[in-house]
């Protein structure tokens, strides 16, 4: 191979491993990060500053820094949304091109760095390291995510309340991946540091990111080869269009648009076959006993929402084997309270206990854990509800499983609700049919504007004057 | 003043579309470019140049949904974000071809001079965009809250799926939205090209401190985008000439992962149940 080649398919392999570490966070997680590019820059300015001392080891050391330094960032911002996440990514990757350009006396200024790169591998060696690294990545991360981590991923990034109310700590994997992500970044651009031999402010700029971006997308964001099929591309379409200069990069910028329009996938997801969708999950034939506290108890509990009480001093208790259920007027709280147990909401005051435990003030994932499931009010039931059950959850809270269900639809609803409590389930239901309610549940609490008005056997409760008034409709 | 015309624009592209329209900061530049093109070299008076400049950019803007935003309505607002990223790429190349690296100065609205004000000096053009701007902001002003397509606006805005319902033909909404965001960032291009000159690149930067202004007012208000940017010229105007630019920027950096921080939500909290 000439000097040329060698020093286009370095560069191809470095692209791709920064294309790599970005598909961890964009594509898996659909995290938009704005910062990889900047990190790619910390990669490589860490390697210029210590590539004079500590020679090859600067290029493992630079890793290991952007890797730190993206978990140091990832932290604060676990929290936040989309739009959110991408802003404070973005206010990163400003504030370290801003210190590439201006802290002269470490990172030499607009000049940047040179005459580092005596010790670093080169040429063939370093093409070498480049793909070892690139090839080991991508096999790890295909291997990764073909399994059961692939699909929690993919809920995580599609449905994050469901995933987390199925026990998926969603803060974790994004810190994770970020830092995993950041250390390739930094990978790539140590790499980067030692094919040009020199480091300047570019290298932390907003074009790097938006190159970046652009590879990932127009490769296939979440397919094991698309980033090095993006990074190929990037690499050799200026080299064909020379004549047409910095035409490229236009026509570059195109193709990803016309790529997000029309292949969401990216270009490796045209050639490869069409992922088959995942199997529906099935409600499990036998429910295996399932294991956890013995009862769920509310005291006292109250949420505001503005200057309204959603939910004032509620206190009920459910036992394993037992089936409650919530009915009350739209409105009247029961969603919220379901929402206040599972950790989606914080209740404002009151205590929320599995047997002796307080989880009140824990995150949704944790409570999720200890064996309480959820579905949310959709049109189709049944899918949720398998899912929910494959986790074996000791607690279930449904909230409208009967809604737009046919006649024979709810006869197996009924049957399923029996089975739950004959395998020693706790579940707590709102819905509307009452007359599904009142044949299944063991009792029903009426719930009116956050109060429980009435609570006890369901035809005590049906037979209640304030029930018969606010909710069934009828005149007292 | 010229930052709140970006700002506003941008937040009515956001409240449209219900995503981030990253090429907003493009369009602030091909608004000068449109303005360096048509005033520098065809010589168009400035009463003319402005409107032609707010014209041009609004079918723009109107492009702009049209490529990347009604396509990808459906689908997860990343998608919006990463379409309009390349969309401001492609501006930013289309300039860098046409226009060259090198920074232009836009003309200017009202001439170069100065002149006394109740003792006061005050530069003609400085004041020129604090009338022009203003007018502009009071004009949206109007629109939104005073007619008729303005309260569509806001219904398409608060919440889409509801205004199909009650019949308001939805698409339309936003490519009048998109259109107007592009007019006002055809307004503010032409302010700021006069004053920090033309140049392709500033793009991303102008998007930042628009993004920043937003996230800081509360995300989708109208009335919050406006102050969050008035207050980061002003905090820009001062701590530069306190300390200089780069730490001024580095500042406002810090202070927005602050606030990020500490607020998940922005300074003033957004619309409950609101998602871009």
């Amino acid at each position: 191979m000439t000097g040329y080649a060698v020093h286009l398919v370095t560069l191809i392999g470095i692209y791709a491993l920064m294309g790599v570490g970005y598909q961890l966070v964009f594509g898996h997680l659909g995290a938009l990060n704005l910062a990889q590019g900047a990190l790619v820059g910390v990669g490589a300015y860490a390697t210029a500053l210590l590539a004079p001392t500590l020679g090859l080891f600067a290029m493992p050391l630079a890793v290991v820094i952007t890797g730190l330094l993206a978990l140091l960032a990832a932290w604060p911002t676990l929290r936040l949304q989309s739009h959110y996440f991408a802003l404070a990514t973005l206010a990163l990757a400003a504030l370290i091109n801003l210190a590439a350009v201006n802290i002269e006396s470490v990172t030499g200024g607009a000049n940047g760095l040179v005459g580092f790169g005596a010790r670093l591998p080169h040429g063939v060696w370093l093409m070498a390291l480049v793909w070892l690294c690139l090839i080991a990545a991508v096999v790890v991360q295909s291997w990764l995510f073909a399994g059961r981590l692939g699909d929690a991923a993919r809920l995580l990034r599609e449905a994050p309340l469901a995933a987390a109310t199925l026990g998926i700590d969603g803060a974790r994997w994004r810190l994770i991946a970020f830092a995993a992500g950041g250390a390739l970044a930094g990978g790539a651009g140590a790499s980067m540091a030692a094919l040009n031999g020199v480091v300047s402010p570019e290298a932390t700029g907003f074009a790097v990111m938006v190159a970046c971006l652009m590879l990932v997308v127009l490769g296939g964001s979440r397919h094991p080869l698309g980033a090095v099929l993006g990074a190929a591309l990037t690499v050799c379409l200026p080299e064909l269009l020379r004549g047409f200069h910095a035409a490229w990069l236009l026509l570059y910028a195109v193709a990803t648009l016309l790529v997000v329009l029309f292949a969401p996938e990216g270009l490796a997801g045209l050639f490869s076959p069409r992922r088959a969708p995942m199997a529906s999950p099935e409600i499990p034939k036998r429910l295996p006993p399932a294991v956890g506290a013995e009862t769920l108890a509310l005291q006292c509990v109250r949420k505001r929402f503005g200057g309204v009480d959603a939910v004032s001093d509620v206190s009920l208790s459910l036992k394993r084997g037992e089936i409650v259920g919530l009915i009350g007027p739209n409105g009247s709280g029961k969603t919220t309270l379901l929402n206040l147990i599972s950790g989606l909401e914080r209740a404002d005051s009151g205590a929320i206990r599995l047997d002796a435990e307080a989880i009140e003030r824990w995150p949704t994932h944790r409570i999720a854990r200890l064996g309480v499931g959820r579905t949310f009010q959709s049109r189709t039931q049944s899918v949720p509800l398998a899912r929910v059950l494959a986790e074996r959850p000791a607690f279930l809270l449904l909230d409208e499983p009967a809604a737009g269900l046919g006649e024979r639809e709810r006869q197996e609803l009924e049957r399923l609700l029996h089975r739950l409590r004959d395998a020693g389930r706790g579940v707590l239901i709102v819905d509307h049919d009452i007359e599904l309610m009142s044949r299944v549940c063991d009792r029903l609490i009426c719930l009116d504007r956050g109060v429980v008005v009435a609570e006890g056997a369901p035809a005590e409760v049906r037979a209640n004057a304030d029930v018969r008034a606010s909710f069934l409709g009828v005149a007292a | 003043m010229a930052y709140a015309l970006v700002a506003l624009g941008f937040v009515l592209a956001l409240n449209a579309s219900g995503a981030v329209n990253f090429a907003h900061g493009a369009l602030v530049v091909l608004g000068g470019a449109v303005a360096v093109a048509l005033g520098g070299r065809a010589g168009l008076p400035a009463a003319i140049l402005l409107p032609a400049v707010v014209l041009v950019l609004g079918a723009a803007g109107i492009l702009t949904a049209h490529l990347a935003i009604l396509p990808l309505a459906a689908r997860p607002p990343e998608a919006t974000f990463v379409a309009t990223i390349a969309l401001a790429a492609i501006v930013e190349q289309g300039l860098q071809l046409s226009l060259g690296a090198a920074p232009h100065a836009a003309p200017s609205l009202a001439g170069t001079g100065v002149f006394e004000l109740g003792g006061v000096v005050v530069g003609r053009q400085p004041l020129a965009i604090l009338v022009v701007g203003g007018g502009l902001v009071v004009a949206v002003w109007f629109l939104l809250e005073r007619t008729q397509t303005g309260r569509r606006m806001r219904a398409v805005a608060s919440d889409r799926t509801m205004a199909r319902a009650v019949g308001i033909p939805v698409a339309r909404y936003v490519t009048l939205s998109l259109g107007l965001a592009g007019g006002l960032a055809g307004a503010a291009g032409m302010l700021l090209g006069h004053q920090f000159l033309v140049s392709p690149t500033q793009g991303s930067d102008y998007m930042l401190k628009a993004y920043i202004a937003v996230a800081v007012g509360g995300w989708g208000s109208v009335p919050g985008a406006l102050l969050g940017a008035l207050g980061i010229g002003v905090f820009e105007t001062f701590v530069s000439a306190a300390v200089g630019d780069g730490w001024a920027s580095a500042a406002l950096y810090v202070g927005v992962l602050a606030l990020l921080m500490v607020r998940p939500r922005g300074l003033f909290g957004e619309p409950v149940g609101r998602r871009a």
